[in-house]
């Protein structure tokens, strides 16, 4: 199987440039720096490559959305600020081959004529940040940024930028504001980013793993990078599994292989001979889907087809004995903990959520309260600024569609069935 | 005694201040150096940074407090922060919470009386193939559980002395 | 300019327009909360959510541009719903303290409400978030974070208007809310601005609070006669008291805002208020009735000119008074009394602070006007010159004192002429030194024009007849002349602007129809 990027992952060393290099490392950019700036556009646009932070949008469009002059400088950010829940492999890329990131960075910018880059890491990522950041040094004194990048005349600065703790800083216009040292409220659109950004400049941002998917596709072209995957959506993707499956981790698999597969292959089946009641397939904003509905192809496309999303790529395994009402109510504490506040339906519709759903959970639910979940859902849907609240919903409403019986009896019976606890 | 930066953090500070375009920018890294430098973010701190940068307390304060890892009040020498999110949960986070309340005899949110230990519950730590997990200070522990809490607190209690 | 429709009306709007101007010009009310014209946009209270079609989500009006063909609906089932969602949920940790609110009548809350929600609450009370009520937060204001919908027209208030930042957003989430940071307090002089800007009872004006329910209050248009900027106001009252002024908008003049102090204006017409003519006999003052008063100050007077000639009248004229009284003035100086002993005296009252906003260093209304009517500045100190000489034997002052005189030096001064007669609406160091006072209206006690510092006429309007035994003061000047024998006909502030319009260059074709509300410029230079 084709690896794009975790090939060498297991070796400590790789996270330097000297072994990085020696690795076949950095000949990416060199390609790059030879050939015309858009037919590097070009190869990303072949590639199919989708934006892997969440949205799923395709890298060389949003590339395409800069303003064709370059009277104003541009900017890139570098999204490390990963945090949707189930979701742990830009952390895995920053540690263990941030040369990666770096490369693309550096093929991106020259590509795009962008010289000031800013990767955005999460703040409670201290190592990784230290790690990145060696690996920046690393990258400035062999010439590969900076000034006059292998002698072509073209400059380019990076600085890592450290988050302080806010989910919400993962939405590239939010994260924005937080570059420029604002509260993390995301931005009305328009203007988007790709006018008016970081600084008010052009900016393009792109997810870590998005960005170290560029020196592979340059080195082998989008054609390949494309045929690894499906058809409008190529190459490999990394996939978080976490819960009590046997081997939770990382696994670098290509787009489309189907949801069953990463769990009793990959991921080696469920722990203790337990039963899968539940997958969250995407990280915790993507709808619920039951164990029946797991034999479909992991890409944007054919998740989208039965109703929920591949996303960041977090699959989360809920196995029976878990109760859902318990589940949602965690999921809906963390929204309602991550609300930025700015806009009325996702402020006050979080909290209400999760102090309804933690009484149901208690056994003091009202009758009525399982509508008026999915009332104040309705109401909190497509109404926002910022995806958020459509993040919160997307949970709340699948995990009632999908087991609504659970909830109607805790209400019913005034307790947990499950013993109020996990 | 308001508070200043030491000369080396003050160095630190002006190397990151020419990384920025404006010392907006430089709000986020400069809270950080604060709180490594001071401790937490009290009221002075935050009048300090302020000043150093030119903005009116209210725009730090605003900044400061949406932001969940600066810490407006004093925590121990150890902030415990264990996440609560879905799969954490899901491997047993709960149990290890209340293992470590009983253990500290402090709930979430407390501290320790000899103010070694702060314990937080947190969000989505982004780790979660190593569920359940806790970071202190700077370091993330994975795969956590009853007994490896134990030493790692202990550990910890030793190298406080 | 595009064309669109709104719930089916089709509407010419010129490029650049939003949604929510342009409905408005159809007459389709949007409802809002963190819009404001003046304001940058923030988008987030997320109340004016509109069908367009084309768009699978709903838009906000307040940053959507009209384009050419767009289909907008604010009245579909989707956006009523929206709507009446968004409120429920800005209700659900709402007090709802209405009563004690002073905001209650004029509550973007309540109205909205009443127009969109109407529904049952569904949160459970034990479940609201609890904030600071009450917080003295400096300047006029008085916060209650309970009540704040964190529309943040404040902060950006503080930050593109005044510039000064003391409110922020701190916390996040349902826990948000807006403050000072601790011990630094407003710190402007434009801070009775938020409690207008504020579509709440968040930030209530403290000078205003518990003193009366708004809805009975009236309003009148009026000019702030607190300095030369001549900020278009709307004053507020009850019977005969005076409650608050309020900006009324004018993008020539002061946009939607008015200053601190300007607020306080009001109180000259309800404190130390001179409301009965007095006739000073053998140093007791005594009330007299108006034909007695002016009877006798028009036989001192005309006994002055027929001793002393002329030249032993002096008038003192005040830029506190409207064009049409100091035009009256000035003629009964000149074709009346014949003296040419006529000027006027500028009071600078406070600390004379001035900004490169609304806050002139002149502090009355109607400076320019009194010079563009050729009442002198320069002659008054010729005229204090001959009254302390003793040369001056009757002398007719507007106003409450004379230039920034102190009580002592006024006394001194006025001791010197043997009869002063003063034109007065409060109080003050010369009613105190003067033989005769003619209690005048106050300025929402009648109407007339100010002109002000960069020469703009504006209207102001009569909210209720003159307190006491007040009267306007070109009723007064009027009776003083025709006791003179002048044979002026009496007529209101229109006419004695129509005839300044007639006779006075820089009012040249200025009629009160093309004043209008806001005013228009004078010619020429004052």
């Amino acid at each position: 199987m084709e690896l794009v990027l975790t090939t060498h992952f297991g070796n400590d060393r790789y996270r330097h440039a000297d072994t990085y290099e020696q690795l076949g490392g950095y000949a990416a950019m060199r390609k790059a720096f030879s050939m015309p700036k858009e037919e590097i556009v070009a190869e990303v646009r072949k590639a199919n490559l989708r934006g892997r932070g969440g949205a799923g949008f395709p890298a060389g469009v949003k590339w395409g959305f800069l303003p064709k002059d370059l009277s104003r400088p541009r900017v890139l950010v570098i999204n490390a600020d990963e945090g949707e829940p189930g979701t742990f492999k830009d952390r895995l890329i920053m540690s263990r081959g941030p040369h990666l990131m770096i490369e693309g960075i550096v093929i991106t910018s020259y590509a795009l004529t962008i010289h000031n880059g800013y990767v955005y890491i999460r703040g409670e990522f201290v190592r990784e940040a230290e790690i990145v950041q060696e690996a920046i040094d690393e990258a400035y004194a062999k010439g590969y940024l900076g000034k006059n990048i292998l002698g072509s005349g073209y400059d380019l600065e990076v600085t890592v930028h450290r988050g302080a703790g806010a989910y919400i800083c993962g939405e590239e216009t939010s994260l924005l504001n937080s570059l420029e040292g604002k509260r993390g409220w995301p931005r009305v659109k328009p203007p988007f980013p790709a006018s008016v950004g970081a600084f008010g400049l052009p900016t393009i941002v792109n997810n870590v793993e998005t960005i170290a998917d560029i020196p592979w596709i340059v080195t082998h072209g989008g054609e390949k990078f494309a045929s690894l995957g499906v058809e409008k959506d190529g190459g490999t993707r990394l996939v978080c599994v976490s819960g009590p499956v046997k081997k939770p981790g990382v696994y670098e698999l290509p787009v489309g292989i189907s949801l069953r597969s990463i769990l009793y292959e990959h991921a080696g089946g469920m722990q203790d001979g337990k039963a899968l009641k539940a997958v969250i397939p995407g990280g915790s904003s993507t709808p619920v889907i039951r164990a029946d509905e797991i034999d479909v192809g992991y890409d944007i496309d054919s998740m989208q087809k039965i109703g929920t999303m591949a996303g960041s790529g977090g699959v989360i395994v809920i196995p029976e004995g878990t109760c859902m009402v318990r589940a949602l109510s965690v999921l809906m504490n963390f929204y309602a903990h991550e609300s930025c506040g700015q806009c009325t339906p996702c402020r006050e519709g979080c909290g209400w959520l999760a102090r309804v759903l933690r009484r149901i959970e208690n056994g003091e639910g009202r009758e009525g309260d399982v509508e008026l979940i999915l009332n104040v859902c309705d109401n909190m849907m497509g109404r926002t600024i910022c995806p958020l609240a459509d993040a919160a919903v997307m949970p709340a409403q699948s995990f009632i569609w999908k087991f609504r019986e659970e909830f109607d009896r805790h209400v019913r019976d005034k307790k947990c069935p499950y013993g109020n606890t996990f | 005694m308001s508070p200043s930066f030491s000369e080396a953090t003050r160095a630190r500070f002006e190397r990151m201040l020419a990384r920025y375009p404006d010392k907006e920018a430089a709000i986020l890294p400069t809270l950080h150096l604060a709180q490594r430098e001071f401790g937490h973010l009290s009221g002075e701190a935050i009048d300090y940074v302020a000043t150093l940068l030119g903005f009116t307390p209210a725009r730090i304060e605003g900044v400061a407090t949406f932001y969940t890892m600066y810490n407006r009040k004093p925590v121990g020498k150890y902030h415990l922060q264990v996440c609560r999110n879905l799969s954490c949960s899901l491997m047993g986070a709960e149990h290890l919470i209340e293992h470590m309340s009983r253990k500290l005899g402090i709930k979430p949110g407390g501290t320790t009386a000899d103010g070694t230990f702060t314990l937080s519950t947190v969000e989505c730590l982004g780790s979660c193939g190593t569920a359940p997990v806790m970071q202190v200070n700077d370091d993330y522990h994975e795969d956590l559980t009853e007994e490896s809490i134990d030493a790692i607190l202990d550990g910890l209690r030793q190298e406080h002395g | 300019m595009p064309n669109f429709t709104i719930n089916g009306i089709s509407v010419d709007v010129p490029q650049g327009t939003t949604i929510l101007e342009a409905a408005k010009t159809a007459g389709i009310e949007i409802p809002h909360y963190c819009y404001h014209p003046k304001l940058s946009v923030a988008g987030n209270c997320r109340m004016c959510l509109v069908e367009v079609e084309k768009f699978p989500k709903l838009q906000i009006a307040c940053n959507t541009i009209v384009t050419d063909g767009m289909a907008v609906k604010t009245d579909s089932e989707k956006v009523k719903q929206a709507v009446t969602g968004v409120l429920e949920f800005l209700l659900i940790h709402h007090p709802i303290d209405c009563p004690i609110c002073d905001q209650a009548g004029e509550c973007g809350l309540q109205i909205y409400y009443m127009k969109y929600g109407l529904h049952k609450s569904r949160y459970a009370v034990e479940d609201k978030v609890h904030k600071k009520k009450v917080q003295d937060i400096g300047g006029q204001i008085i916060l209650d974070a309970e009540r704040c919908i964190l529309c943040s027209r404040c902060i950006r208030f503080l930050q593109e208007v005044t510039g000064t930042g003391e409110l922020e957003f701190f916390q996040r989430g349902d826990h948000s809310e807006i403050s000072i940071f601790p011990g630094r307090p407003l710190d402007n002089r434009y801070t009775g601005n938020l409690a207008d800007i504020c579509p709440v009872g968040a930030l209530t004006s403290k000078d205003f609070r518990f003193k009366c329910r708004v809805w009975l209050l009236r309003g009148a248009r009026s000019i702030c006669p607190g300095c030369a900027n001549g900020c278009n106001v709307e004053a507020h009252f009850k019977e005969e008291i005076l409650y608050r002024l309020k900006p009324r908008q004018n993008d020539e003049v002061n946009k939607t805002w008015m200053c601190d102090p300007g607020r306080l204006e009001y109180k000259k017409a309800n404190e130390a208020r001179l409301l009965t003519p007095v006739n000073r006999e053998n140093g007791i003052p005594k009330a007299a009735p108006w034909e007695a008063a002016l009877s006798s100050v028009a036989f001192r007077l005309w006994e002055m000119v027929e001793k002393h000639g002329p030249g032993s009248v002096a008038v003192i004229a005040s830029p506190q008074f409207s064009n049409e009284e100091l035009f009256l003035a000035r003629k009964l100086a000149d074709e009346v009394l014949r003296t040419p002993h006529l000027g006027f005296s500028l009071r600078t009252v406070g600390d004379g602070f001035a900004d490169d906003f609304l806050i002139k260093a002149d502090k009355n209304p109607n400076t320019r006007g009194a010079k563009l009517l050729g009442i002198s500045e320069e002659k008054f100190d010729d005229i204090v010159q001959n009254v302390a000489d003793g040369k001056i034997r009757a002398l007719l002052v507007f106003g409450n004192g004379i230039a920034d005189l102190s009580d002592a030096e006024t006394g001194r001064l006025l001791a010197n002429v043997p009869f002063v007669v003063q034109i007065a609406t409060n109080e003050g160091a010369v009613s105190r030194a003067a033989h005769a006072i003619l209690p005048s209206a106050s300025f929402v006690e009648r109407g007339g024009t100010f002109t002000n510092h960069a020469g703009r006429v504006q209207r102001f309007w009569m909210g209720f007849p003159p307190r006491g035994k007040a009267r306007s003061a070109i009723e007064i000047i009027t009776g003083l002349a025709n006791r003179l024998g002048a044979g002026w006909k009496s007529g209101g502030e229109a006419q004695v602007f129509r005839a300044i319009a007639q006779s006075e260059a820089p009012f040249a074709g200025m009629s009160y129809e093309s004043l209008g509300e806001l005013g228009q410029t004078a010619g020429g230079k004052g």
